[in-house]
């Protein structure tokens, strides 16, 4: 039974070579894209999920009052870790990270890189059982001299020999040994290090502390199997206000836990919870991927049905040979069914083609794991709910043929206002339409970022991160850079222009109140040369200058929006304190961004030479080429640094990374915007197909009755027009409720203005009447002698 | 074996009513053998549906082998018809995506029949009838006879008790049609089954015993 319908229905697709072309090009490209999202939306779930102990593990997070408002943040002090070992049984373990301090200097023989790395405590191989080439979890961090490698890092330092054991030095001086290799980091793990190195290291680079007021690790918890999370947070909430009662700088921030599997997808707080973020777009992404599915089977049904007029005579005489709905049902499905498993072949043949272009897209390195039965599983799963969801409709509507009617060939399709067709046409382009005005939109907030005032000068700037020498050499290698002419403007900074470093909160000021101290400020230093060579503006009062004013070595510098929050009406001269540090106002520099273009720029102190620099600016000269003045620059650090390599970074392209997530979101709607007006237009193109078909004798007639091509043309674009118009009346207030609400995210937001509605609707009019002349004009051209030849 | 008492079948047009079937009074026995001639749109092919099971009448009452018709539901006139009755159409109405053989066997399957009984079944009749050699073509590759020949094999495969034809030679030549009403004749005499055609020829209306003739829906004497 089973192969007679299948037999039937491949026969069928083979015979009708361009309706079966269009459906399965438009199932499989609504299949592909489906299973890509499905893809990156099984990576984002699976996160940090499939440790051996995920259930148990928890991130420490902080709570408390910053700027008027609740917030939480998961940098945690440095004591915090040890203390809640040591005063809590139901804690079997803890791990402490630290993944910003650890970007050294690797060397191993003649390779040398400066590579990103964390300290972690002995525990981390147990709790978070990464998989390891080579070693053992249990001790590979326990030697203090001890390093584990990634395989990509192994493979960098020593090629293919085996790097166990072997000796890898750590900013030039101290000496390790390969204690174990990990597998590469799976894409699912918010992990991205290359190499591990103890946590008695961190403490011997004078890293670590016991200032609980500093907040820059990460605090893991592995909890005994059976504990409470509620009952040890309860427990946990005031350990920092505890430790901090007896000191000068009390602490007002609560602890909490986070699951560890929340954390990926949970990450975007609001008063103090985490609420949602990354989940968010997942949800996103799920939906849109079930409708692109959607819209493909929409188009199989709309040609299966529209081609009732050739199936019904099939009806027919199946029926009055004895079928009976169930039969014709279950024929029909077979026939979608075989539609779907066609298209689902080449639709993971496609997936596997784009995949690295669309990794690339994404930033992730997504995969289809053949050996897992379950993608099997769900593969035939899908391939079957794409079978009966495209394959229903028209297998009802078709069995409820009367065959008398369809054998006599007086089964005509009624002209009705509304028929289902149609229906099913509008929502195709209705989602079309809102997804090309929201690509259009998105582009347009980011080229409104983009045009922001960024405060400085970004051309031929570039920056060198202190490391090694450099520091100590700073003045040598400024005046190497002056003097060779490979530079014209020398600074140094606490940080790049484009990074916040570092922030903290307790100062208290002329007409300052106590919630005062809880406004959290940007902390910049930067010397001398910072206003000349970033090409900042000062607005009131000058810049720092330590040669000329001795008392500068404790002045600062306000930002614009800090006078304003600060409520200074005459800053020059103000004092600053923060605990036993006081700063004297002597200028007001013009607001810089330094952090997302997207949000108001936050209140700074840019400090003079109070803090140390780790940054070296310059700005590159022009003079005789930038390429020539590049190279006087790189000797110039090998000459004061010589055994670091020259790791330079631009601005221009710092600044770039910025954009970066919304270029992201904006490429990926205009893809799906691309893929879903394609699908729609392939359903499109078969219906005015038919729809000239069916009418040939209709459009005879008339020719005969005097009618011209343009007519004739504008007669059968005509209904589909309507269609479009429709459409994009529904899609126009759904575009712009979705648009507000993802606008809304940011401070910063361009308006959204008329013209962007009214290009979205011409273009999808042109596209849908480009794509309906073609039949359109073949049937107006058409000899009327030909389609009037009586059978 | 049929029993058609005062059949009227109407349709509403712009509030007029016209008849396509009026006081049609008929008794028909097994075995017979049975034209119904008249002009176009004197309700022939109306009358053979009614008779089939295929088309509703609006009035009277009709008797199938002692079952009251006119009283069955849907699915219990499908199952009845697709037992009892065999249909053969000016047309042939055959499958184009499927072979002679597969055309043939169809109506078995949907009487769920089992594979290795329909294959003997369909075997028999192609033999029968000769085209064991074209049992893999395609009805495109078949002339118009041979196409009608198939067409009155698939009416028959299921062993029906009665066969309507339409018109069955309509399509063809003068010898084609020869050959079909001739095995219509042995399948009335040797194996007994009742035919009832719809035809225009008078050629073809004296293979059967007994001619009707229809006039503007009603029966003509």
């Amino acid at each position: 039974m089973l192969k007679n319908f299948f037999k039937t229905a491949w026969r069928g697709m083979v015979k009708n070579k361009f309706y079966s072309t269009i459906n399965i090009l438009g199932l499989t490209i609504g299949m592909a894209s489906a299973i890509l999202i499905l893809l990156w939306i099984q990576n984002e779930m699976s996160h940090d999920r499939f440790y051996q102990k995920t259930d148990r593990i928890y991130l420490a997070n902080n709570r408390d009052k910053l700027n008027g408002q609740m917030m939480a943040w998961s940098n945690t002090p440095k004591p915090l870790g040890l203390a809640i070992r040591n005063d809590y049984p139901e804690v079997e373990d803890i791990v402490r990270i630290d993944e910003y301090a650890a970007n050294l200097l690797l060397t191993a023989g003649e390779k040398h890189f400066i590579l990103h790395g964390i300290f972690a405590d002995s525990g981390f191989l147990k709790v978070f059982s990464l998989p390891l080439l080579e070693g053992n979890a249990a001790t590979a961090l326990n030697a203090p001299n001890g390093i584990v490698l990634t395989k990509q890092l192994a493979v960098k330092l020593f090629g293919n020999e085996d790097p166990m054991g072997k000796a890898v030095s750590v900013d030039v001086t101290d000496m390790f040994t390969v204690t174990a290799v990990l597998e590469d980091l799976p894409p699912n793990t918010r992990f991205n290090f290359e190499y591990i190195l103890p946590w008695s290291y961190a403490a011997k680079k004078s890293m670590d502390s016991n200032n609980w007021g500093s907040n820059s690790i990460l605090t893991y918890i592995l909890l005994k199997p059976g504990a409470s999370q509620a009952l040890f947070d309860e427990k946990i909430k005031n350990i920092t206000i505890n430790h901090t009662r007896d000191g000068a700088d009390k602490s007002t921030t609560e602890v909490f836990t986070q699951r560890l599997k929340d954390c990926w997808l949970y990450d975007k707080q609001e008063n103090g919870m985490y609420v949602g973020g990354r989940i968010e777009r997942v949800k996103l992404f799920a939906i849109i991927a079930a409708l692109i599915l959607i819209i493909a089977c929409i188009n199989f049904m709309n040609l299966s049905t529209a081609r009732s007029e050739s199936r019904g005579k099939e009806v027919g005489i199946r029926k009055v040979i004895g079928a009976q709905r169930q039969f014709l049902i279950a024929q029909f499905m077979a026939e979608s069914t075989l539609f779907a498993i066609v298209a689902g072949i080449l639709s993971v043949i496609v997936v596997l083609l784009v995949l690295p272009a669309f990794n690339l897209l994404i930033g992730v390195n997504l995969f289809i794991d053949f050996s897992n039965p379950y993608y099997w599983l769900f593969a035939l799963f899908f391939i079957l709910l794409t079978g009966l969801l495209a394959g229903l409709y028209p297998a009802f509507y078709l069995s409820s043929i009367k065959p008398i009617k369809a054998l006599k060939g007086a089964f005509k399709l009624a002209g009705s206002v509304v028929t289902p067709r149609k229906v099913l046409v509008v929502i195709q382009f209705t989602f079309a339409i809102v997804l090309i005005i929201s690509t259009i939109i998105v582009s347009e907030q980011i080229k409104f970022a983009q045009n922001r005032d960024a405060g400085y000068s970004r051309s031929n700037l570039a920056f060198i991160i202190e490391f090694g020498d450099a520091h100590k050499n700073y003045e040598l290698i400024k005046r190497g850079l002056l003097e060779s002419g490979a530079a014209t403007d020398v600074a140094q900074t606490s940080a790049p222009m484009t990074e916040s470093w570092g922030d903290s909160w307790g100062f208290s000021w002329q007409g300052s109140t106590e919630s005062d101290k809880k406004t959290d400020f940007i902390i910049f230093g930067a010397a001398d040369d910072f206003i000349t060579t970033m090409k900042s503006k000062i607005v009131q009062g000058r810049g720092i200058d330590v040669i000329q004013y001795k008392t500068d070595s404790t002045a600062c510098l306000l930002n614009e929006t800090a006078v304003k929050v600060m409520r200074l009406k005459n800053p020059i001269g103000q004092l600053i304190t923060n605990g036993n540090d006081k700063l004297h106002v002597v200028g007001v520099v013009q607001d810089f961004i330094l952090g997302t273009p997207y949000e108001p720029v936050q209140q700074m102190i840019i400090c003079g030479p109070v803090l140390s620099g780790n940054v070296i600016n310059f700005k590159l000269n022009p003079k005789p080429t930038i390429s020539a003045s590049l190279q006087k620059a790189e000797a110039v650090f090998k000459q004061y640094n010589p055994q670091y390599p020259f790791n330079i970074r631009y601005y221009d392209h710092e600044y770039k990374l910025k954009f970066q997530d919304e270029q992201q979101t904006g490429m990926l709607a205009s893809l799906f915007a691309g893929l879903t007006i394609l699908i729609s237009c392939l359903g499109l193109l078969g219906l005015a197909t038919f729809v000239a078909e069916t009418r040939v004798k209709e459009i005879g007639v008339r020719k005969v009755l005097g009618a011209s091509v343009q007519g004739i043309v504008a007669l059968l674009s005509k209904d589909f027009l309507k269609l479009i118009l429709i459409s994009f009346l529904i899609a126009s207030p759904v575009a712009w409720m979705l648009m507000h609400s993802w606008l809304a995210s940011y401070t910063y937001q361009v308006n959204i203005s008329l013209w962007v509605f009214i290009i979205a609707g011409a273009l999808s009019a042109a596209i849908a009447f480009i794509t309906v002349s073609f039949q359109a004009i073949k049937a107006a051209i058409a000899n009327p002698i030909k389609s009037l030849r009586t059978e | 074996m049929i029993k058609l008492k005062n059949i009227f079948k109407w349709v509403n047009s712009g509030g007029n009513r016209v008849f396509l079937l009026k006081d049609i009074n008929l008794d028909i026995k097994e075995g017979e053998f049975i034209s119904i001639m008249g002009p176009s749109g004197s309700g022939k092919s109306t009358l053979l549906n009614v008779i089939g099971m295929l088309d509703e009448f609006n009035e009277g009452e009709y008797q199938f082998l002692d079952q009251p018709v006119h009283l069955l539901k849907e699915k219990q006139k499908a199952q009845f018809y697709k037992t009892h009755i065999g249909f053969v159409f000016q047309a042939y109405h055959l499958i184009d995506e499927l072979t002679v053989y597969e055309n043939i066997e169809t109506p078995l399957l949907y009487q769920n029949i089992k594979s290795s009984e329909r294959q003997a079944i369909v075997a028999d009749i192609l033999d029968r009838f000769n085209i064991v050699g074209k049992k893999d073509l395609f009805p495109a590759q078949l002339s118009g006879g041979q196409q009608q020949l198939v067409g009155v094999a698939r009416a028959l495969v299921a062993k029906p008790k009665l066969i309507l034809a339409d018109e069955p030679t309509g399509n063809l030549n003068t010898k084609q049609g020869e050959e079909i009403m001739q095995l219509f004749k042995q399948l009335n005499e040797e194996d007994g089954v009742t035919i009832i055609q719809a035809t225009h020829s008078e050629k073809n209306a004296a293979y059967g015993s007994k001619i009707i003739n229809l006039l503007d829906g009603r029966v003509d004497k």
